[in-house]
């Protein structure tokens, strides 16, 4: 309670950042599963009706995704429709804006046990390396190869998309500076 | 690779030394238990390592009301609840597993359900299910390597649906771990070999992977040192009780430090080859150690310079240059499998176990993309470069 008074602005922004992150990464999860071959064939194995979710302990923000079948994602925002498959949590709203503005790499976040998975692993590495290479996407390069431990070297994707994207992006690192400074 | 956060944590009274079965009692009457149960396989009653222990208990008044010894090698679903219906019926108070992985594996999901109720262990699959102790449990390892001991995971095979079930729970580490040379003085020779190689891997891997911190750090290039320095001499004379305890306590140490580090790519791989070519274990990690440094070696350059200390002792590591310590390190691998090769013909490549065939290996890359622990291997993995390891390890 006393924390709250005295850092109120802090955390607030990085629970905004946080939460439009989640945004960013659910709507850019669905656009880059339309066209990467290289996410379908990951997503592919999943099962029809897989939902998957990032979250912040203890009911913080939400991202879920289904696979709605042949490697394709669907975003549903911050409500599943029924109970999830995968969770990702985060065990704190710091942790996640750590990872989620690429001071910590997802797997260094898994390393340090800032997360926790809730669900069958498999499908959780599944979804790690579909989100590794979701972040190379929408990132440039020089922030992306701090976000994940190697940046790919085959990237096609239509500009348009990565604009898009992008432009999200910038929303966000605007967030992360005004929040750090 | 620095780790700027890290946690560890290790609750396990380690019990250990000569004569320490004897200790049994007196630790279980600790914990208000009157009425144990034995856990075990048939293999650990046929090599009379249970006389020992019901011998230390009766001398101290304390009787062992039941034994199951049907444990199979896969501890199962069914098994688990026939277990926990013989130890409510028989009223005991507490678990004694005897064995190697599957019997403690085994030991740990029947404390869940004599502790938790209910007779289906699956409902408590996962992580975080448990929120309070169990019953009193010691573990009694008879091989020295998986650190079951000291882990908070038990895996169990639910047959009718053909999975295998996690369950991850600090509450599923045993009250005290009780490691006496005897129980592992008859292990044939390729087990005491393959063993023990699996705990040279969990040393190794909990160093040069991802999760690796100070502490774990400090177990691990321990358990690599004894393991480096009494592996062979064991191989050459099974009788050396002291040897033993070494590669015992190893196994151990390896536990405690690959339990709060993980592993990575050696264990992705035998994992997925386990399941696909039904290989042992110790086996696998064997194999795929060397194959593996040498893919993560750009990655660990330093931290694997760094264990020659450990692997081959002080005058080569102060005569190998630094620049080739970590090269230094594999070689010091290979040749001890070389070793092991020679006195039990522990395979060193996929084709030597004669039960892998080259069109598996498409199938094996894939399923260890999968598998948990290729999250910490501290580089990435696709399954090009899994497949490249795989070949490299063929013949
Ligand atoms: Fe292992």
């Amino acid at each position: 309670m006393l924390a709250k008074r005295i850092q109120p602005m802090a955390s607030q922004a990085k629970r905004l950042y946080v939460e439009l992150m989640f945004q960013v990464m659910g709507r850019a999860l669905q656009a880059v599963s339309e066209v990467d071959s290289e996410v379908q064939g990951e997503a592919r194995t999943l099962p029809e009706r897989f939902l998957f979710e990032m979250m912040v302990m203890p009911d913080g923000s939400k991202l879920i995704v289904e696979h709605i079948g042949d490697g394709r994602f669907h975003y549903h925002g911050n409500s599943a429709p029924r109970p999830v498959d995968v969770s990702i949590k985060f065990k704190h709203l710091t942790h996640a804006f750590l990872v989620l503005s690429f001071q910590e790499k997802t797997s260094v976040a898994f390393a340090n046990d800032r997360m926790l998975v809730d669900g069958d692993v498999s499908y959780a590495v599944r979804m790690t390396r579909v989100l590794n290479r979701l972040e190379a996407f929408i990132l440039p390069k020089i922030i992306a190869e701090r976000a994940v431990k190697e940046y790919p070297a085959n990237l096609h994707l239509p500009e348009k998309l990565i604009s898009a994207a992008q432009i999200y992006l910038k929303v966000a690192t605007h967030f992360v500076q005004t929040v750090r400074a | 690779m620095s780790n700027s956060y890290y946690e560890f944590f290790c609750p396990v009274k380690v019990i250990a030394g000569k004569a320490a079965l004897e200790h049994i009692p007196y630790e279980l009457s600790g914990l208000a238990a009157k009425r144990p149960m034995i856990v075990t396989d048939k293999g650990v009653r046929a090599a009379g390592l249970l006389d020992p222990v019901i011998a230390a208990c009766e001398e101290s008044g304390l009787e062992i009301i039941s034994i199951y010894d049907d444990v199979p090698p896969d501890s199962s679903t069914t098994v688990v609840r026939d277990i926990a219906a013989v130890y409510r019926k028989e009223k005991c108070d507490s678990i004694i597993a005897i064995g190697g992985g599957s019997a403690i594996d085994t030991g740990k999901a029947v404390n869940i359900l004599v502790s938790e109720g209910g007779d289906d262990i699956a409902k408590y699959t996962g992580a975080g299910v448990l929120k309070r102790p169990l019953k009193p449990f010691l573990v009694v390892p008879t091989t020295a390597g998986t650190g079951s001991e000291v882990t908070s995971i038990a895996v169990i095979t639910d047959e009718k649906k053909g999975v295998k079930l996690p369950f991850t729970s600090s509450y599923l580490l045993p009250n005290a771990a009780v490691i006496d040379p005897r129980m592992t003085l008859t292990l044939p020779p390729h087990i005491t070999a393959a063993t023990a190689m699996d705990a040279m891997t969990h040393a190794i891997e909990s160093f040069t992977c991802m999760a690796k911190n100070p502490l774990s750090d400090a177990y691990a290039a321990a358990a690599i040192k004894k393991v480096s320095r009494s592996l062979l001499q064991v191989m050459d004379n099974p009788k050396d009780s002291d040897g033993r305890l070494e590669l015992a306590q190893a196994s151990t140490m390896a536990g405690i430090a690959f339990s709060n580090s993980m592993v990575g790519l050696v264990h992705s791989l035998g994992h997925a080859t386990g399941a696909i070519c039904h290989l042992p274990h110790g086996l696998c990690m064997s194999l795929y150690l060397p194959y593996v440094l040498e893919y993560n070696l750009e990655t660990i350059r330093e931290p694997l310079s760094e264990l020659l200390l450990y692997l081959e002792g002080p005058e080569v590591y102060a005569a190998t240059p630094s620049s080739r310590r970590a090269e230094a390190s594999i070689s010091a691998l290979r040749k001890l499998r070389d070793a092991l090769y020679k006195r039990c013909k522990l395979p060193r490549t996929l084709k030597e176990t004669g039960k892998v065939t080259e069109d598996q290996l498409d199938q094996i890359a894939e399923m260890a993309l999968d598998d948990g622990s290729i999250m910490f291997n501290p580089k990435e993995v696709n399954l090009k470069d899994a497949r490249a390891v795989l070949q490299r390890a063929w013949a």
